[in-house]
């Protein structure tokens, strides 16, 4: 009788909707047919995932998320949120990941929840919320499973959060426009050059995972007194350089090789925000100039992050974007124009400035209680609308995990990556979604 | 395993080298089952934009009325495109234009249909010189509209009560047919076969009477819908 009751209480609440934070807005405008912008995280159990559990589990979770656990919806001026009046349904994986989500399918419900054998893994437009915020939703709907399976107490830490409680309003925050400040940064930005190749038919991805142990890597990493990113990063480049002095034999031809790393605001400026609230730093390396080593190009990296990573860099930086937001014109003008306008500006100027991202989110963690029945983490964000690249990395117990995405046949980029992890002699274990030819 | 081609260490799982392509292969060691990270054999379904077949839908519209005109023109003084014309305008704006929004509104729709019809049944009876506009195809053509209008109205906001809702359309139509042959009579005077509009007034009141003898007696819907039910 209580359950039906509560049942029915959910039914009838009153459902709440969000403003899209300032990061968010672009994401809807700049969709196209064969792209939009989603990415996923996803945790592998020990176990064979019990789904009517896994069910349980979303109904008990999906309320306290009401930002992750959205739809897209359109106003007259702006796209807006709207929680889902239901739990997200189980999908079944496909043979890749991050397939399109179209207009309908965010109308419904921007967040996927999909199992695969001992795989949990959760699709999310990225207007909803950036990869932190979706790691805990990931790791609080994982926690939720394992108490309901395995009976277990799991504290609420490490980004575990209490399902019982109610949503915190600081969560909806859009921190952008809390911390936005007077003075703008120039978005003037070269254009950086990128790689092609032959596209895979009907919106196939690839997905190659690197696995290397966290001990190697950071052995490696303190040789050079970096941090990890850092370290990943100058690799990344060098593999771009590489790739780029074979294609463009023309030195004066040659364009910067630019990789976007994301960076977690939180860490710099206090949010509890489960919306987005990232920003990028892109270093750059002209190769006109000619060819770089392996330490130059950490210099490179080291520097640009250093001037960039500050608390005053990153509010001049988000301030420039908020207050194009702001304008009374721009908040006027009806939303099909507004989308014409951003998609516009996003294919003139977003993309172009960086080869691809390369996006870190960390050492997840999770309380011992929890680890016992977690194999791995995985993060792999969706290809560039027009680039045929993206690389996320995350670690987990002793492994870190660098997931590559494309969307051409060739993996150039995977080869080279490779190659200059041999050079630095890091032997990584390989893995990919490719059955055979 | 170790790859043949690139020596790129490989998972278990692996079946061609996700570097080098190279199959998977070693002469003297049998290759293990690794648990594959994905499903082998799942694709999503591909899909057809609706917003294209659309468009292609209007262009040829487009073509055809401009077909239509240019011949019109060319060999016939502009004599008969205009019939043309009108009638793609009216086919386009019933049968496609709605699929152009997400949620078509018929109560809307319709009695803009309507509007639509009574304005090309004008152009005709101007272009042809016609005299029955005015005494008979406006007025059947507007109390057909008022009687779809408030069936698709009543639909679609009032919760229930379908069977009173379409047992009355159909009474309606009944007499409508008997208002079509009075104002036939009216109009076109010496008509030989008077009276026809009788039988069509008995089927539909027949019809009607039935659905609202359902709506008002449940056991009689129960089984007829155990009967029909599809």
């Amino acid at each position: 009788m209580k359950k039906s009751y509560e049942k029915q209480k959910l039914k009838n609440r009153k459902l709440r909707w969000m403003r899209l934070d300032n990061a968010a807005k672009i994401y809807p405008a700049a969709r196209r047919q064969n792209w939009s912008n989603v990415y996923r995280v996803s945790v592998t159990f020990k176990e064979d995932i019990d789904k009517n559990i896994l069910e349980s589990a979303i109904k008990k979770t999906y309320v306290r998320f009401p930002s992750i656990c959205a739809r897209l919806k359109k106003g007259l001026f702006w796209y807006y949120l709207e929680e889902l009046s239901s739990p997200p349904e189980i999908m079944q994986e496909n043979s890749y990941p991050l397939t399109r989500m179209d207009k309908n399918e965010t109308r419904k419900s921007a967040v996927r929840i999909i199992a695969y054998k001992k795989r949990l893994a959760v699709e999310i437009f990225h207007s909803l919320t950036d990869g932190n915020g979706a790691m805990v939703f990931l790791k609080t709907l994982a926690a939720e499973y394992f108490v309901q399976k395995y009976g277990v107490k799991i504290p609420d830490e490490f980004g575990i959060l209490s399902r019982d409680d109610k949503p915190d309003e600081s969560e909806f925050e859009d921190s952008f426009l809390k911390y936005k400040g007077n003075v703008k940064a120039s978005r003037k930005e070269s254009i950086a050059w990128r790689l092609g190749g032959d596209n895979e038919p009907a919106g196939f991805l690839n997905n190659t995972c690197f696995k290397i142990p966290i001990s190697v890597l950071k052995e490696k990493v303190k040789e050079k007194n970096a941090s990890v990113t850092q370290y990943l990063c100058a690799v990344m480049m060098m593999a771009l350089q590489k790739l780029q002095k074979e294609r463009v034999k023309n030195v004066l031809k040659r364009k910067p090789i630019k990789v976007l790393v994301p960076v977690n605001l939180r860490k710099l400026l206090k949010s509890n925000t489960l919306r987005n609230f990232v920003y990028y730093t892109t270093p750059e390396m002209e190769t006109r100039l000619g060819e770089y080593d392996f330490d130059e190009i950490l210099k490179i990296i080291k520097c640009k992050m250093g001037q960039d990573i500050t608390q005053k860099q990153m509010i001049k930086k988000i301030t420039t974007n908020v207050q194009s937001e702001e304008t009374l014109i721009v908040k006027l003008m009806p939303l099909f124009i507004k989308n014409i306008v951003m998609k516009a500006i996003f294919d003139a100027v977003g993309e172009r400035t960086a080869c691809l991202s390369l996006s870190n989110l960390g050492k997840i963690e999770v309380p011992e209680s929890m680890r016992e029945f977690i194999e791995r983490f995985d993060f792999i964000l969706g290809v560039q609308a027009t680039a045929p690249y993206n690389c996320g990395v995350l670690s987990f117990n002793d492994t870190v995990y660098i997931n590559f995405i494309r969307n051409i046949k060739q993996p150039y980029l995977e080869k080279a990556f490779h190659d200059c992890l041999m050079d630095m002699g890091i032997v990584a274990t390989v893995e990919s979604n490719r059955i055979g030819e | 395993m170790y790859c043949v081609s690139c020596g790129v260490k490989l998972e278990d799982s692996e079946k061609v080298c996700p570097l080098c392509l190279t199959k998977v292969y070693h002469p003297h060691i049998k290759i293990p089952q690794g648990e594959s990270l994905y499903p082998s054999d799942k694709y999503p379904p591909r899909k057809m934009s609706l917003k294209g077949i659309l468009a292609i839908i209007a262009a040829s519209f487009i073509i055809i009325a401009l077909t239509c005109l240019v011949c019109d023109m060319r060999f016939s003084m502009g004599t008969w495109s205009g019939y043309v014309i009108g009638a793609l305008i009216l086919l386009y704006s019933i049968f496609i234009l709605p699929f152009w929004f997400e949620k078509p509104n018929p109560v809307i729709f319709v009695p803009s249909n309507f509007g639509g019809v009574i304005l090309y049944l004008l152009f005709i009876n101007i272009i042809t010189g016609g005299n029955w506009f005015l005494s008979f195809a406006f007025p059947i053509a507007s109390v057909m509209m008022l009687i779809l209008t408030a069936v698709v109205t009543l639909t679609r906001y009032v919760k229930g009560g379908r069977l009173y809702i379409f047992g009355g359309m159909f009474i309606l139509l009944g007499l409508l047919a008997m208002l079509i042959e009075f104002m036939l009579v009216v109009t076109f005077k010496n008509l030989s076969f008077i009276g026809w509009s009788f039988y069509p007034l008995v089927t539909f009141v027949l019809i009607g009477g039935f659905l609202i003898l359902m709506a008002i007696i449940p056991s009689l819907r129960e089984k007829v819908e155990r009967k029909f039910f599809i």
